[in-house]
């Protein structure tokens, strides 16, 4: 029984694609009389069914040794390329938590799209997003994991975009997947290289080649530089990370899924490509760089945004890049834990975000206010998502900052010191909008908000729960430390980088009408945050503006040189016929002269190749 | 047997252009849309007994014609060619399908698209080098004409460009086949892969260059393409497909075929140069594309910049990357194909292709979903995302080359990059955003696309995916041609090649 669950292991992915297939008819206009609905019923039974398939092969897996599915693809020439599935405890648990969390996200979307008139088209994305993404999970082979990442790129784009109407989801959806296809030819273009250099796509020959290969030092930075190129845009980290900021305008329901699984697969992936990083100590370095420029920085940029979305999704840039380097430091295990308990705390207070933007219809955070009493059940995801975000003890995230400060405390102090300012402003942050959206005074988008209906209460108030018994989770996959074994200061430091953060933002005058600081090296200072360090204008005068040049260069070389050149040669050709014809006088004489002086050329030629 | 493929679209053109009881346009299509659909049966019945394990040419037919001459009609059918006969025939049915009923002269144009199957086949099948030439040359009067007569506004401009630039390849061609013959002092133009062994190498290497130009013409590689968006701009929407899909695949065939098979050592020597011609030509495709405003017109120059890899691949003359080469050629067929005959639903839908006047064609009620949906997957496949045809040959494509050439691969691939640049501006522009209100405010409903319109995108979407899945069905025809082509034409380039990789890369051996 046991076996033929984990041999047929690799359907969990398919039935999301399967689920998504099925929404078809009513996407595609087919079947109108029955409304959308179906199709989304559809899905979400086949992401049950994913559930239960998944469930079932975590507990046939528990304890066992990883079991190595192997699919011959194609085999032209020399060339052979298989695909080797993984299935352990830990992979079918990361496959898991995505379908789970698939799940929640789609019954959470079934209240919140219900108006909408797409609703087949975006359930059929939901379902090819969460098929990628449990595909991602189980592949042990480099080629099929980037095929999986250009997948979501593909849906990212297309989520992004389903608002396709709107302006600004126009440009959103061409940033995110520019962005992503960037980091993805980077990417690719360390497949094709490895593949050359190792023979193999598949992670276990790539990590055995990886110890006994021999590079030199610019081949390697060359190949670890672009392999970290692609997790870097799909993670959203500095200098990829503008598109997560405005992929927010896409539906709330996909931001769910966006904010907590599909980062964090970019994440998972590079925890895969590690043993092959460690060939390259700059590529280790830079992880380690840009995961600390995007930790801090993103970090800062959260607190001045007033889109509510979009201040949560700075700090998701923030917390990948604490991932990032933990994977640049080769704490694999610390990088794990915290995607894990991240994408459960985020995924959290999206859904809460998401109930606050159906009923007030905005996502400017200075339009809500007093939501406390209204909204009970949303305002305790949001709390209960924040407190697991900044690690109070003993939620989802201290476990994960403990662990990466324990082990940075002694050798890497700035290390420790940035975990704990991100932890810092992340409280600030959260303070801020906490008391933005639910104290103080009602607004009046906010005067009259309902509680959210049942089928997005129900999966709110359920991640609440898990949220809130995901340490015991924890700690029954024995992912937790002892609790003598436990670093008290750095604890302690956590902990008290929590309660200060919370205080400052306990006590930030936010004014709401007058949300501008009045000195102007302060307003200076807001603007660079809230846009971001200006980084989309830097892109604009720099490889956008290249691209456009180059693009009008060559169009231009096109349509005056070479099309010029040809044309003029046409025209040379039809003038000189043209003027020719008026040689022909009917005199012979002349004739007789043309046919001497062309002869006359034609032996001067011969004699002069002949001596 | 072989050559029934060649009789059903010459009987069938004939037939049409002398029939007398034809009562409608209608009739004309039916009648060669039945005639294309047996060619496209015989085709299949030709596969089902195509042995894939033998490297030669199979089915093969030979009659004496003009020995004086050494030209025999003489045909067989290999792993090289059968692909492209199979595409040609399917998308000849396509593209008679997507004719529209109520066209001009009907008998005139379906006998030409008959005619031009007939010139294509008859290229692919050939054996002996003046009767490829000879139907090289038929193919260019139907379509000279279709572009011609049935064009857009300034088709005869592009007409008589397409005529101009193809006689000139076709010159060029002649001038290396006889050549060929006369310097080997062989007795016959019959296809032989060892005719020029004897040639001093400068010879070989001249010859190769008139091949060059030739093919380089037909496929077409920059500075020599000029006249592939003019004829794509003024052909009509049939007639592009089947252009695009596999006209220019006479000229990356004819490199493979001609240059590859019948000049290695010239091959070897010009090969880095090569390369560095098809980077040239991938990244100005690329980046002239980006500034098009005219949705073909942009259509057309990917075509330029992915016809580009098939060079890259083919300079690079291993087992791998002339299977590559083999399943670029069918997957640029299937993707281009497919995203002409959208432009040609949506030009004939909105009346326009102007990329700064079309908005939001996806609105679900007043617009063009389904055909918008078929772009996306058409421009995505195109892009190289995976699970579609595209990404699996590109992907072979590089693989292969980089072993050769990493510098010009890795070049090559910011072109893939740039593909999705202009594409995901095409469809940014056109297919998402609001659907325009006209000038007098009224709202603007487009007419609705019949399911006969969409019949054919969504086959040819369905290949892509089909074959991006399992791209063995493609490869596993040509393989074993493709070895043996490789094998005898390409030996100093496989001595050569790892070491060009393991001089940039470092290492001292490279297992391939």
């Amino acid at each position: 029984m046991n076996d033929i669950l984990v041999q047929t292991s690799w359907w969990v992915p398919c039935y999301g694609l399967l689920g998504a297939l099925l929404t078809l008819p009513w996407s595609m206009g087919l079947v109108k009389r029955s409304g959308p609905r179906p199709a989304a019923y559809f899905n979400i039974l086949m992401t049950v069914a994913s559930l239960i398939h998944g469930t079932l092969v975590f507990r046939a897996t528990w304890h066992q040794e990883p079991v190595q599915l192997v699919f011959h693809w194609l085999k032209v020439a020399d060339f052979d390329l298989t695909f080797l599935v993984e299935i352990s405890s830990t992979t079918t648990g990361v496959m898991e938590l995505v379908t789970s969390l698939s799940f929640v996200a789609q019954i959470f979307a079934l209240g919140y799209m219900e108006k909408d008139f797409a609703l087949a088209r975006f359930f059929g994305l939901m379902g090819f997003f969460e098929a990628a993404m449990s595909g991602l999970a189980i592949s042990n082979s480099l080629f099929l994991s980037y095929a999986l990442l250009e997948m979501l790129t593909l849906s990212t784009y297309l989520l992004v975009g389903f608002w396709y109407a709107q302006p600004l989801v126009v440009t959103a959806a061409r940033d995110a997947f520019l962005t992503k296809r960037v980091g993805d030819i980077l990417l690719l273009m360390g497949v094709v290289t490895l593949s050359v250099l190792a023979g193999s796509l598949n992670f276990p020959d790539l990590y055995d080649w990886a110890e006994t290969a021999t590079l030199t030092p610019l081949v390697a930075t060359l190949l670890g530089l672009a392999l970290i190129a692609g997790p870097s845009g799909k993670c959203a980290q500095f200098p990829f990370h503008l598109w997560l900021d405005e992929a927010m305008e896409g539906p709330n329901p996909a931001s769910i899924l966006r904010n907590s699984v599909v980062v964090s697969s970019g994440a998972y992936f590079l925890i895969k490509l590690q043993p092959i990083l460690n060939l390259s100590p700059v590529a280790l370095t830079t992880l380690i760089v840009i995961g600390s420029i995007t930790a801090i920085g993103e970090s800062l940029v959260a607190i001045a945004q007033i889109d509510i979305k979009r201040a949560l999704s700075h700090s998701t840039s923030a917390y990948l890049g604490l991932v990032f380097i933990a994977v640049g430091m080769q704490w694999t295990n610390v990088a794990f834990l915290l995607l894990f308990t991240h994408a459960i705390a985020k995924a959290l207070i999206f859904m809460s975000v998401g109930g606050l933007i159906i009923t007030t219809n905005t996502q400017d955070l200075t339009e809500y206010g007093g939501l406390w009493s209204r909204m009970p059940a949303t305002t305790s995801s949001f709390v209960v998502g924040a407190s697991a975000l900044v690690g109070l003890f003993p939620l989802g995230c201290f476990w994960a900052f403990e662990r990466g400060l324990d082990i940075y405390w002694y050798d890497q102090p700035l290390l420790a010191a940035i975990v704990l300012t991100v932890n810092l402003l992340t409280a600030i942050n959260l303070t801020r909008i906490f008391r933005l959206v639910f104290l103080g005074a009602s607004q009046p988008k906010t005067r009259r908000a309902p509680e959210v209906p049942w089928p997005m209460a129900v999966p709110m108030v359920s991640m609440i729960i898990v949220t809130l018994l995901s340490p015991l989770m924890m700690m029954r996959l024995s992912l937790l430390p002892n609790l003598a074994s436990l670093n008290r200061s750095a604890a302690a430091a956590l902990v008290l980088s929590g309660i200060i953060g919370c205080s400052i933002g306990a006590t930030l005058s936010l004014n709401r009408s007058m949300a501008r600081p009045i000195q102007k090296q302060l307003r200076v200072l807001q603007d660079i945050l809230a846009y971001d360090f200006y980084i989309d204008r830097l892109y604009r005068v720099t490889v956008v503006f290249v691209v456009a040049s180059l693009s009008k260069i060559t169009a231009w070389i096109d349509r005056y040189i070479v099309d010029g050149l040809v044309n003029a040669i046409g025209l040379a050709s039809v003038l000189s016929g043209e003027s020719l014809k008026y040689s022909a006088s009917g005199q012979s004489q002349f004739y007789m002269l043309t046919i001497l002086i062309g002869v006359g050329i034609l032996g001067l030629l011969f004699t002069w190749t002949l001596c | 047997m072989l050559s029934i493929l060649l009789w059903i679209p010459l009987i069938g053109a004939i037939a049409i252009a002398l029939w007398p009881n034809f009562q409608s346009g209608r009739q004309v299509k039916q009648f060669s849309l039945v005639v294309s659909v047996l060619a496209l049966v015989w085709t299949a019945v030709i596969g089902s007994q195509f042995d894939i394990a033998i490297a030669g040419s199979q089915f093969q037919e030979t009659i004496p014609w003009l020995d004086s001459l050494g030209l025999r009609y003489q045909v067989g059918i290999d792993g090289l060619s059968f692909p492209l006969v199979a595409l040609n025939s399917l998308l000849t049915c396509i593209a008679i399908y997507s004719t529209d009923d109520d066209l001009e002269r009907p008998r005139f144009y379906y006998s030409l698209m008959l005619l031009l199957n007939f010139g294509v086949v008859g290229a692919f099948l050939a054996e002996n080098m003046l009767l490829f030439f000879l139907f090289f040359e038929i193919e260019l009067i139907p379509l000279y004409l279709l572009i011609g007569i049935w064009g857009g506004a300034r088709r005869g401009y592009a007409a008589t460009k397409f005529l101009i630039y193809t006689a000139v390849s076709g010159i060029a061609i002649l001038g290396s086949f006889l050549g060929l013959v006369w310097l080997s002092g062989a007795d016959s133009f019959v296809y032989q892969p060892d005719l020029a062994h004897s040639l001093s190498l400068t010879q070989q290497v001249v010859l190769l260059g008139g091949l060059l130009l030739g093919f380089g013409i037909k496929i077409p590689l920059v500075p020599l393409h000029t006249w592939l968006p003019d004829a794509h701009v003024e052909a009509s929407t049939p007639v592009s497909v089947l252009l695009a899909g596999v006209l220019l695949k006479l000229g990356t065939y004819g490199l493979l075929r001609f240059g590859v098979g019948l000049f290695p050592e010239a091959w070897a020597v010009l090969a880095p140069w090569l390369a560095s011609w098809a980077v040239v030509s991938v990244l100005y495709g690329a980046f002239t594309a980006i500034a098009q405003t005219d949705m073909k017109k942009m259509v057309a120059f990917s075509s330029v910049g992915h016809m580009g890899f098939i060079l890259l691949a083919a300079a690079a003359a291993t087992p791998l990357s002339l299977v590559a080469v083999e399943l670029q050629m069918v997957s640029h067929g299937l993707i281009s194909a497919l995203l002409f005959l959208l432009v040609g639903v949506v030009y004939k839908k909105t009346g326009t292709r102007d990329l700064t006047i079309l908005r939001g064609l996806l609105n679900p009620e007043r617009g063009l979903p389904v055909i918008g949906s078929l772009m996306v997957l058409g421009v995505m496949a195109s892009a190289g995302i995976p699970g579609m045809v595209g990404f699996i040959s590109e992907f072979l494509v590089f693989r292969a080359s980089f072993t050769a050439f990493p510098v010009q691969t890795l070049l090559c691939m910011v072109g893939t990059g740039l593909t999705a640049v202009y594409f995901l501006l095409l469809v940014n522009q056109a297919f998402f955003g609001r659907l325009t209100t006209r000038a007098d405010g009224k709202v603007v409903t487009l007419p609705p696309v019949a399911w006969s319109d969409r019949y054919p995108g969504i086959l040819l979407a369905l290949l892509v995916v089909l074959f991006g899945l399992q791209p063995s069905w493609i490869t596993g025809w040509t393989e074993a041609s493709i070895t043996q082509l490789a094998k005898t034409a390409a030996t100093p380039v496989a001595v050569l090649a790892p070491n060009a990789a393991a001089a940039v890369l470092g290492q001292s051996s490279i297992p391939s």
